[in-house]
């Protein structure tokens, strides 16, 4: 856990530092990797100490952390990678952003996320737990996917991250789907538990597979390879933290840590035998044609990560013990390569086979290195690499077919091993070594070659860390350098044999493979891919295409769903029943006429011909509606609507004022009156059906009369008032936020000059705000202002005995600014502190509203909680009590005003259309 | 009355949603108004009791209207003015920049652009 927490304290460090002073990312992630390193070592010689914590409790997930075997390798191993490749980067990255061009507050990102990608597979590693693993597993590839990207201004850098990203983030999901299909057969998600108890049947088979497939992906084994040779274009320390610690690393791993799993479905275990000889071989083969020296790193990780998983296939004690083996000797050789690959292109500048030759003579101990790290990838004595091919032998030593495509793919590797060391450092030179590079660079080569080296002449600890990974208590592997004739050495001679005779034969074969291959692109996943994400643009073109076309194309599409839904659910939930008729009763006249007369102005609305009737009928069917609501028993929603109605009747009619004639009056050209009055009938129907059945159901039971009896608890008579601001107070707390939303975007509109392409006309054209009202009115107007402002307050403070409320007290205020303004002009009424502060009164409002609510948390009572608690006294001010409700009622009234002049002010400030 | 209350409410539906599906943007502005209206009325409607308003002293013998739906509606007015509001300066905007508040113009006009820009993206 340590080594996990360190990193991830690093990554935060980096970033913090890094804001600061971007030089100081670099040595905080360097400190972070380097402890996180030491104390994955230190781990090595304690006791193991498994962590766990509850996570998810609901669905019985527990947080585990392991601390076996393989969890103590595969730490070590990012760490350790991860602390080198850091070093490297150290001197890597200021040259790599000069030579793009890039200001060097970029680097704090690149280490945060190397820190990262190294705290994710230390928690990869140590989860206990298929959704942890998932979790971690996702995490990496989310790193990879920045640092893969990391050149972001080159296309072909993000083309090649969102592949990746594609690919292994997909795969990724089917690991979460193995989570659930276990967790709904077998009970559990932990991986103990499942090993004990394996699934059996088509379970099994199903987890097996969508494992397999997860880990395939990420290892980037045929024919999900495509992925890991595009992503070379990331800097050279992400690629060798890549291909030998992380990520590609991260597949394998999935796969020896669910070998239980595995294991239970032979077919599967069969499939991975297949892939990973498949792999071997396509790897092995198109690393010899590749020219880009990293291009032939990339096809041999390919090919080196297809033997772990024909042993993992195998799957015998000893084949599992070889993967794990493998795994960190491969890793050694292939990261000093890339790390090689990156100081050769620093001192020369090339970066393929046939641009570079010679240079062993102008860096003799880079150019050894090399060779033992060839050597290595290559299976040669003495180095660590011959015993991975040694236990690869043994580990198969029952399986022939296995063994011979196995001989064939170490063939292969020592041949594009070869070539690779010749094609840079052998034969004539071609280009000069100019420019240095510095030791941080060349340091972590030569010690990952003397590791190498060292542990080829020594290889006791590698090989006891390796059968802890593997798990077997009785079994040890014991490599070791035998001077006979047994099958693996022999088959290890041959490999070389062979290997040196396709090196030989280079002319006879090197053009007819690259035409064959260049044939075969067409059929190359690659390709597959290419078409796929076209297909996908094409499709989303098309799409947005149809959207764009019409608004009223969208609008359908959300209304005749739900529509329907509607009428399905009203059908399902019992058609017959329900429709009820009740009783006119003569009391009842008043209220029909009214809603009669509402529902047709509405209507009349609707057909009217120009903006201005359809404004006042609207605005007419709205005041029936609140002489409705007043005869249903709402006083305050009757004030309110009144008020709002008005504010919305003058706010549209100041809007049109905005457009000039002509296009008002070609906007209201009708183009399809027949279909758009057919939609209509279809709509109202609907709608009578639904509101029909809801209003039909009767059962008595509600809240409200709760409420009732509540009310004088909280000090209040007026009940509405007391759901408003005390029961209910979130609610309207929302409510007001949404204003304000609504009222920051009304305020940016107006104010932003208009872009686009024939918008901005300059200021002032167009006639001024008129001010055509008589001396009588502006009077009449002036006297009115002070007075509607006493009615509010009023309202606001007699809210809690009467009708009205906060709302209704900030609307009146509201009408009345309106009317002044209508009356005398905005401009001389613009300085004003009630249009001036209106922002500033609103947001107030808002926020006192947000005091009221939060304050009753620092004295441990629940949100929203008003005092005087529920019944207590009151303090009294004359005939009015006294509460933490007013304020808040004082609040939702300073909003509404406060945000609705604000509206008024901008609206009148623009000038009027022609 | 449950049906007289339901068809009010199905008629201001149906005519907002005949304003919302016209060519005229300030049109489908006022529409959602309207819809907004309907909404109001309809959640006003669903009270179980109708009664005296429910307001302390309470009237003796006498029901006393749902309070609840009333504090529901009395939100859905103002957000609905504001949403409303909103909308009006939205459809301001785009007159600013495309001259014009015709659906099937702005659609045709959307099009030009984005060949226009594709045409510029080709030429980079």
């Amino acid at each position: 856990m340590l080594p996990l927490a360190l990193s991830l304290v690093a990554a935060a460090a980096a970033v913090l530092a890094g804001r600061r002073r971007p030089g100081a990312a670099a040595p905080m992630a360097l400190g972070g990797l380097a402890l996180a390193f030491a104390a994955a070592v230190a781990r090595l010689f304690l006791a193991r100490e498994d962590l766990e914590l509850p996570w998810a409790g609901s669905w019985d997930l527990q947080f585990v952390l392991l601390d076996d075997g393989l969890a103590r390798l595969y730490v070590l191993l990012a760490s350790g990678i991860g602390f080198l490749v850091a070093v490297y980067a150290r001197g890597y990255l200021p040259h790599h952003l000069r030579e793009q061009r890039r200001p060097r507050r970029h680097a704090p990102a690149f280490w945060a996320l190397l820190a990262l990608f190294a705290a994710a597979m230390a928690g990869l590693a140590s989860a206990g737990d298929l959704v942890l693993l998932f979790f971690f597993f996702d995490l990496t590839a989310v790193c990879s996917y920045f640092l893969i990207g990391y050149d972001r201004q080159e296309p072909r850098a993000r083309a090649a991250a969102l592949l990746a990203l594609l690919v292994t983030g997909i795969a990724a999901v089917l690991l979460l789907v193995a989570a659930v299909v276990a967790q709904s057969v077998c009970g559990t998600t932990r991986i103990a538990d499942l090993a004990a108890d394996p699934p059996e049947g088509a379970a099994a088979h199903a987890i097996a597979g969508l494992i397999a497939v997860a880990a395939i992906a990420k290892s980037a084994q045929v024919p999900l390879h495509f992925w890991l040779p595009r992503a070379m274009v990331a800097p050279t320390p992400v690629s060798a933290y890549l291909h030998s610690a992380a990520m590609v690393a991260a597949g394998v791993f999935l796969l020896q840590r669910t070998h239980p799993l595995i294991a239970a479905s032979p077919a599967v275990a069969q499939a991975l035998l297949w892939v990973g000889g498949a792999s071997l071989l396509v790897g092995g083969t198109v690393a010899l044609t590749r020219d880009a020296l990293k291009q032939v790193l990339a096809y041999s990780t390919i090919a080196q990560y297809g033997y772990v998983l024909v042993l993992l296939g195998a799957g015998t004690p000893l084949a599992l013990a070889a993967a794990a083996f493998h795994v960190p000797a491969h890793a050694l050789g292939k990261c000093a390569l890339f790390l090689v690959a990156g100081v050769v292109t620093r001192r020369t500048g090339a970066d393929r086979l046939s641009e570079t030759g010679g240079l062993g003579r102008a860096m003799p101990a880079t150019a050894v290195a090399a060779a033992v790290a060839a050597g290595t990838i290559a299976g040669l004595p003495p180095t660590v690499g011959f015993f991975k091919d040694e236990l690869l032998f043994e580990g198969l030593s029952d399986r022939n077919g296995a063994s011979w495509v196995v001989a064939a793919g170490a063939a292969l590797s020592v041949a594009y091993a070869a070539r690779l060391w010749w094609g840079v450092f052998g034969g004539r030179q071609v280009v000069a070594a100019r420019r240095p590079a510095p030791r941080s660079m060349t340091g972590p080569v030569l010690l990952l070659a003397a590791l190498a080296l060292g542990l080829g002449l020594w290889p006791g600890p590698l090989a006891g860390l390796a059968a802890d990974a593997a798990g077997s208590e009785r079994w040890r592997v014991t490599p070791g350098y035998h001077f006979d004739l047994r099958r693996s050495n022999v088959l290890a001679l041959l490999a070389f044999a062979l290997g040196a005779a396709v090196i030989a034969a280079k002319r006879l074969w090197l053009p007819p493979l690259r035409r064959f291959l260049r044939a075969l692109r067409g059929l190359s996943p690659t390709h597959g891919y290419r078409t796929g994400l076209e297909g996908l643009n094409r499709l989303s073109d098309a799409m947005h295409g149809l959207e764009v076309r019409d608004l009223r194309d969208r609008l359908a599409a959300v209304l005749v769903p739900t529509g329907l839904l509607v009428l399905l659910g009203v059908w399902a939930g019992g058609a017959g029943r329900g429709y009820e008729l009740r009783g006119l009763g003569a009391g009842d006249v008043p209220l029909a006429v009214v809603l009669a007369l509402a529902a047709l102005t509405g209507l009349a609305a609707a057909t009217s011909r120009t903006h201005q009737a359809l404004a006042i009928l609207l605005a007419l069917s709205g005041f029936l509606l609140a002489v409705a609501f007043a005869l249903l028993g709402a006083p305050d929603v009757a004030l309110v609507s009144v008020l709002v109605g008005t504010v919305t009747t003058l706010v549209v009619l100041a809007v049109l004022r905005l457009f000039p004639r002509e296009v008002l009056r070609a906007a209201r050209r009708t183009g399809h009156r027949r279909r758009d009055l057919a939609v209509g009938a279809l709509a109202t129907a609907t709608a009578l059906l639904l509101s029909w059945r809801v209003l039909s159901d009767d059962d008595g039971s509600t809240v409200a009369t709760r409420y009732v009896e509540l009310a004088p608890t909280a000090h209040t008579d007026d009940v509405v008032t007391a759901i408003l601001a005390d029961f209910r107070g979130l609610d309207t707390l929302g409510e007001a936020t949404v204003v304000l939303v609504a009222m920051l975007g009304v305020a940016m509109l107006l104010t932003r000059p208009a872009g686009g392409p024939r918008g901005r006309r300059s200021a002032g054209a167009g006639r001024p705000p008129s001010a055509r009202s008589t001396l009588l009115t502006k009077a009449a107007a002036a006297a009115l202002l002070p007075l509607t402002l006493v009615v509010a307050a009023a309202i606001l403070v007699k809210s809690h005995a009467e009708p009205g409320d906060g709302f209704a007290a900030g609307t009146v205020a509201l009408t009345g600014v309106a009317l002044c303004v209508l009356a005398v002009g905005h401009e001389p009424v613009r300085q004003r502190w009630w249009l001036r502060a209106a922002p500033q009164i609103g947001c107030g409002g808002l926020a006192l509203m947000i005091c009221v609510a939060f304050a009753p948390l620092l004295q441990g009572e629940p949100f929203l909680s008003h005092a005087p608690a529920a019944g207590g006294d009151t303090a009294h001010l004359g005939r009015l009590s006294l509460h933490t409700a007013l304020l808040f009622d004082l609040g939702i009234a300073a909003a509404v005003y406060g945000f609705g002049v604000a509206l008024i002010d901008r609206l009148a400030a623009v000038p009027e259309a022609p | 009355m449950n049906l007289l209350l339901a068809c009010a409410v199905a008629a201001l539906f149906g005519a907002g949603t005949f304003l919302m599906i016209q060519r005229d943007l300030l049109a489908v502005a006022l529409g959602t108004t309207m819809i907004g209206n309907s909404a109001i009325l309809f959640t006003l409607a669903a009270g179980r009791t109708r009664g005296a308003a429910p307001i302390h002293p309470l009237p003796e013998g006498e029901v006393v209207a749902d309070p609840l739906v009333q504090a529901l509606a009395l939100t859905a007015l103002v957000i609905n003015f504001a949403v409303s509001a909103l909308l009006l300066v939205l459809i301001w905007r785009v007159h600013r920049t495309h001259q014009t508040v015709d659906l099937e113009e702005l659609a045709d006009e959307e099009v030009l652009e984005e060949t226009r820009d594709e045409r510029e993206e080709e030429r980079i």
